[in-house]
C-alpha cells in the first residue's frame, strides 16, 4: 500500500482534504442561502429525526474517528520506536498495520467532520455566531493544524519503507505527527470546555478575555481525559481489527500474528485505561470546582443512572479482558498451575462489580423527596463514591493480577529468594487490599471536601504503588527465569476474540453514553448560564432514548470500521497479487 | 470468512441491542425539561407563598441537589429541616435582621458560609439558576418556615430583596 511515491501519496492526500472542505463550505454556502431563514431565536428543523439528534449522531461519530486517528498514532509510533530499538520486526510490522489503519481512517474522519461542519451553523446558526465570536480565531487554527497533521501523516506512511534505513528520522517524524494531533485536541476541548463551564465573558456573552474563555475548568483535564482516552480507544479498535482478521485468517501463521496483535492491543488499551478513572477523577473535581451544581448534577442527580450503566458497561469491560487473560492461559506451557486462582478472582470481581452497579440518589419526585429525605435509606449509604471508588480500585487490582498471572505463568523464578519474593507479593497484594477498604470505611465519616480532595486520591495512590511493586518484584523475581516454554500464539479458541470484540464495542458504547452525559450536564443551555437553549429540544430525553440513540451511532460506527478493515484487506490482496505478477 | 464476518456482525449488532434493551426497559424513564417560571401574584398569602417556595426549592431551585432534607453524615450543605431555626440564631450572632439574612444568604451565599460547610452556593438570582425577585421571596418564606417564623411577604419584601441584590452587586456578587 505505501509502496506509492511520497509525493503522489502526499499531493493524493492535500487534495482530498482540500475536496472534502471545499465541499463543505460550498454546502454550507449553498445551504445557508436556499434554505429558509431560522426561526426568531436562531434554529432550523433537520427533517424527520430533529436537529439535536442529527448533531447527536454526527458528532459522536466524528468524535469517535477523531479519537482513533489521535490515538492510534501514538501507539504505534511507540511500537515503531521499540522496534527499531530492540531491532524487533514484528513490532516494526505491527506498526506499520496501525498507521495503515489510522492513514484510511482520516477520510472517513474529514468526510464525517465536514458534514459537522456544515449541520451546525445551518441547524444553530445564532448559537454558532456566538461561538465563532468568542472563540473563532482557534477555528482557523483548527483549519491550518489540520492541514499541517495531514501533510505529516501522509509523509509518516508512505515514507515508512522508504526511510526503512534512517528509522531515528521516521520517528521523529510521526512524534511530530503526535503533536500536531494533541494540538487538534486541545483546541476542540477547549469550545467544549468553554461551552461547559464558560469563562472569559461578561453574564451577556460579550467577550472579555479570549484567553480565559480558551483557558476554561474544564480544558486541561477534558483534553487529558480525552488523551489518554484515545490511545484506549484507538488500541481497541486495532485490537478489534486483529480479532477480525484472526477470525477470518485463513493460516496458522496469520492466526499466530493476529493474536499476538490482538494481546499487544489489549494491553494497551487496557493499560492506559487503568489512569482513565484518575484522570475522569480530575475532571469531576474541576467541574466541582466550576460549579458545585453541575457537578452533583452530573454525579447524582438526572444521571445517576447513567452512572450505574457506566458501571455495567466498565464491568463488562473488565470481565471480558479478565475472561480473556484467563482464556489466555492456555496457550502457556505451565499455565494450568494457576487455573485454582481464577475462581476467587472471578468472586472478588464480582462483589466489586455489584457495589459499584448500586446507585446512590434517584430521580425523585417532590412527594418521594419529602418521604425519604434527599437519598434512598439503603442505596444511600450504599451508593456511593466511598464505596464506589473502593470497589473500582479492586477490581483494578484484580484484573492486574490476571494480567501479572498471565505474564509468569510459562516461567518460573530461580533465584535464591523466590520463596520470599512469593510471601513478599500476597503481603503487599493484602496490605493494598486492607488499606484501600479501610480508607473506604473511614470515608463515611469524613466531609465531603476530605473525601475528594484527600482520602479517593489516596486510594487510587495505593493501585498505583502496588501495581508499581508487583512489577518491579516480579522483574526482579522473574530476571532470567526458567522457561516452560514459548506462548503458542493463534492457539487460541475462536470466542477468545469475540471478547475482544466485546470490550471495543462497550467502549465505543461507553464513549457515546459519556459524550452525551457530559454535554447534558449544560442542561437546557447551548453555553451554561450565557446561551440558553429555546429550540424545541431543550430537555434530556428519557434513559431508554439515550440507550437507543448510543447503540443506534455504535453500529454506524461499525459498520463504517467495518468497511475500512475491508479495504485495507482488499488493498493489501491488490498488493499481493501486483507483487506476485511483478 | 464470510460467516466468521457475519458471526462478527452479529455480536456487533447483538451487544448493542442488549445495551439499548437495559436502556429501554431496566432504567428509569423519565425526561428532564426546563423548570417553568413560578408566578408569584400580588396577594398571595403567606401559606401560599411558603408552599410555592417548597416547590421552587425542590424543582428550579436545584437546592436539594446539595442539601439534604434531614441532617446526615457528610452532608455537602446545611440539612433544610431546621434551616428556618438555624438561620435565626446565626442572624442573632452577626446582628443583622433575619429577612435580610435569609436574602443575602440566597443572593450572596459566600457572605454567611456556615461552620464545617464550604463556600460552593451559587447566588441563585443569577444563571443559572436564576430565580426571579418572587421566585427568591418564596423560598426565602419556605426556608424561615423550617423552624422559625415567616417574616417575609411579597410584594411587601421586594425593597429589602433588591438592597440585599445591589449590595451583593458591591461586594462582588457573593462567590
Amino acid at each position: 500500500m505505501a509502496e506509492a511515491g511520497v509525493r503522489k501519496g502526499l499531493t493524493k492526500g492535500l487534495i482530498k482534504l482540500t475536496l472534502i472542505l471545499g465541499i463543505g463550505f460550498g454546502l454550507l454556502f449553498i445551504l445557508g442561502k436556499a434554505l429558509p431563514a431560522p426561526t426568531g431565536d436562531g434554529y432550523r428543523v433537520f427533517p424527520f429525526i430533529g436537529s439535536r439528534d442529527w448533531i447527536w449522531i454526527i458528532a459522536q461519530l466524528h468524535l469517535n474517528f477523531a479519537a482513533f486517528v489521535l490515538g492510534v498514532p501514538i501507539f504505534a509510533v511507540s511500537m515503531e520506536f521499540i522496534g527499531w530499538r530492540k531491532s524487533d520486526g514484528r513490532l516494526d510490522r505491527i506498526a506499520y498495520d496501525f498507521t495503515k489503519l489510522f492513514t484510511l481512517a482520516y477520510t472517513i474522519t474529514a468526510v464525517i467532520g465536514s458534514i459537522f461542519m456544515v449541520s451546525l451553523p445551518i441547524l444553530y446558526p445564532k448559537f454558532i455566531d456566538h461561538m465563532m465570536k468568542i472563540l473563532g480565531p482557534t477555528w482557523w487554527v483548527y483549519v491550518a493544524v489540520m492541514y499541517v497533521e495531514v501533510i505529516v501523516c501522509y509523509y509518516y506512511f508512505y515514507s515508512w519503507k522508504k526511510m526503512s534505513g534512517t528509522k531515528g528520522r521516521h520517528v521523529a517524524i510521526g512524534g511530530l505527527l503526535n503533536v500536531m494531533g494533541v494540538m487538534m485536541l486541545l483546541i476542540t476541548s477547549s469550545w467544549v470546555g468553554y461551552m461547559t463551564t464558560p469563562a472569559g465573558v461578561s453574564d451577556s456573552g460579550e467577550l472579555i478575555s479570549r484567553w480565559h474563555a480558551i483557558k476554561t475548568y474544564m480544558w486541561l483535564p477534558l483534553s487529558l481525559h480525552r488523551l489518554v482516552a484515545n490511545v484506549v480507544f484507538g488500541a481497541g479498535i486495532a485490537m478489534a481489527y486483529a480479532a477480525f482478521r484472526f477470525i477470518t485468517s485463513e493460516t496458522d501463521e496469520d492466526r499466530a500474528y493476529y493474536d499476538w496483535m490482538g494481546y499487544t492491543s489489549a494491553m494497551i488499551s487496557i493499560g492506559f485505561s487503568l489512569i482513565l478513572p484518575g484522570i475522569g477523577y480530575l475532571l469531576g473535581v474541576e467541574i466541582y470546582e466550576y460549579n458545585e451544581q453541575m457537578g452533583i448534577q452530573l454525579m447524582g442527580g438526572f444521571f445517576a443512572w447513567l452512572w450505574v450503566m457506566q458501571a455495567i458497561l466498565i464491568g463488562a469491560i473488565l470481565m471480558c479482558i479478565n475472561y480473556y487473560l484467563w482464556i489466555s492461559l492456555a496457550k502457556m506451557p505451565g499455565g494450568e498451575r494457576y487455573y485454582k486462582y481464577v475462581k476467587y478472582l472471578f468472586i472478588v470481581m464480582l462483589l466489586g462489580y455489584a457495589v459499584w452497579l448500586t446507585p446512590h440518589s434517584i430521580a425523585l419526585s417532590l412527594e418521594e423527596a419529602r418521604k425519604m429525605g434527599a437519598y434512598h435509606p439503603l442505596l444511600g449509604n450504599l451508593g456511593v463514591m466511598a464505596s464506589k471508588n473502593t470497589a473500582v480500585v479492586i477490581t483494578y487490582l484484580v484484573t492486574f493480577m490476571s494480567f501479572s498471572i498471565f505474564k509468569m505463568s510459562n516461567k518460573e523464578s530461580v533465584v535464591s529468594w523466590a520463596a520470599t519474593g512469593r510471601a513478599l507479593r500476597i503481603v503487599i497484594i493484602a496490605a493494598s487490599t486492607v488499606s484501600v477498604l479501610a480508607i473506604g470505611v473511614y470515608s463515611y465519616m469524613v466531609s465531603s471536601h476530605v473525601r475528594v480532595r484527600v482520602l479517593s486520591p489516596i486510594q487510587f495512590g495505593i493501585f498505583f504503588l502496588t501495581i508499581v511493586a508487583l512489577f518491579i518484584l516480579d522483574k526482579m523475581m522473574y530476571k532470567n527465569a526458567r522457561l516452560i516454554g514459548e506462548p503458542r500464539w493463534g492457539k487460541m479458541p475462536e470466542r477468545s476474540q469475540y471478547a475482544l470484540i466485546g470490550i471495543t464495542v462497550t467502549f465505543t458504547w461507553l464513549m457515546g453514553m459519556m459524550g452525551y452525559m457530559r454535554a447534558g450536564a449544560r442542561q437546557y443551555w447551548h453555553v451554561y448560564g450565557i446561551i440558553k437553549n429555546t429550540s424545541a429540544d431543550n430537555y434530556l430525553p428519557t434513559h431508554g432514548v439515550t440507550a437507543v440513540i448510543v447503540s443506534v451511532l455504535t453500529v454506524i460506527f461499525f459498520l463504517l470500521i467495518g468497511l475500512l478493515f475491508w479495504t485495507i484487506m482488499k488493498l493489501e490482496k491488490a498488493y499481493e497479487k501486483k507483487g506476485a505478477q511483478s | 470468512m464470510k460467516s466468521g464476518v457475519l458471526k462478527l456482525l452479529a455480536v456487533v449488532i447483538g451487544i448493542n441491542v442488549f445495551f439499548a434493551y437495559i436502556g429501554w426497559f431496566f432504567l428509569p424513564q423519565s425526561e428532564s425539561r426546563p423548570p417553568k417560571t413560578t408566578k408569584i401574584e400580588k396577594g398571595i398569602t403567606r401559606d401560599e407563598l411558603v408552599t410555592a417556595g417548597e416547590g421552587i426549592v425542590f424543582g428550579k431551585g436545584q437546592c436539594m441537589t446539595c442539601h439534604p432534607m434531614k441532617p446526615e453524615t457528610g452532608m455537602r450543605a446545611p440539612a433544610i429541616s431546621t434551616i428556618g431555626a438555624d438561620m435565626v440564631k446565626s442572624a442573632k450572632g452577626c446582628d443583622t435582621p433575619p429577612e435580610t439574612f435569609v436574602f443575602e444568604s440566597l443572593v450572596n451565599p459566600g457572605k454567611y458560609v456556615e461552620k464545617g460547610f464550604d463556600n460552593m452556593m451559587p447566588p441563585v438570582n443569577k444563571p443559572p439558576t436564576s430565580l426571579s425577585e418572587g421566585e427568591l421571596i418564596a423560598v426565602a418564606a419556605f426556608l424561615q418556615s423550617k423552624g422559625s417564623n415567616v417574616t417575609v411577604s411579597y410584594p411587601e419584601s421586594v425593597a429589602l430583596l433588591k438592597a440585599a441584590i445591589e449590595k451583593a452587586e458591591k461586594q462582588g456578587g457573593g462567590k
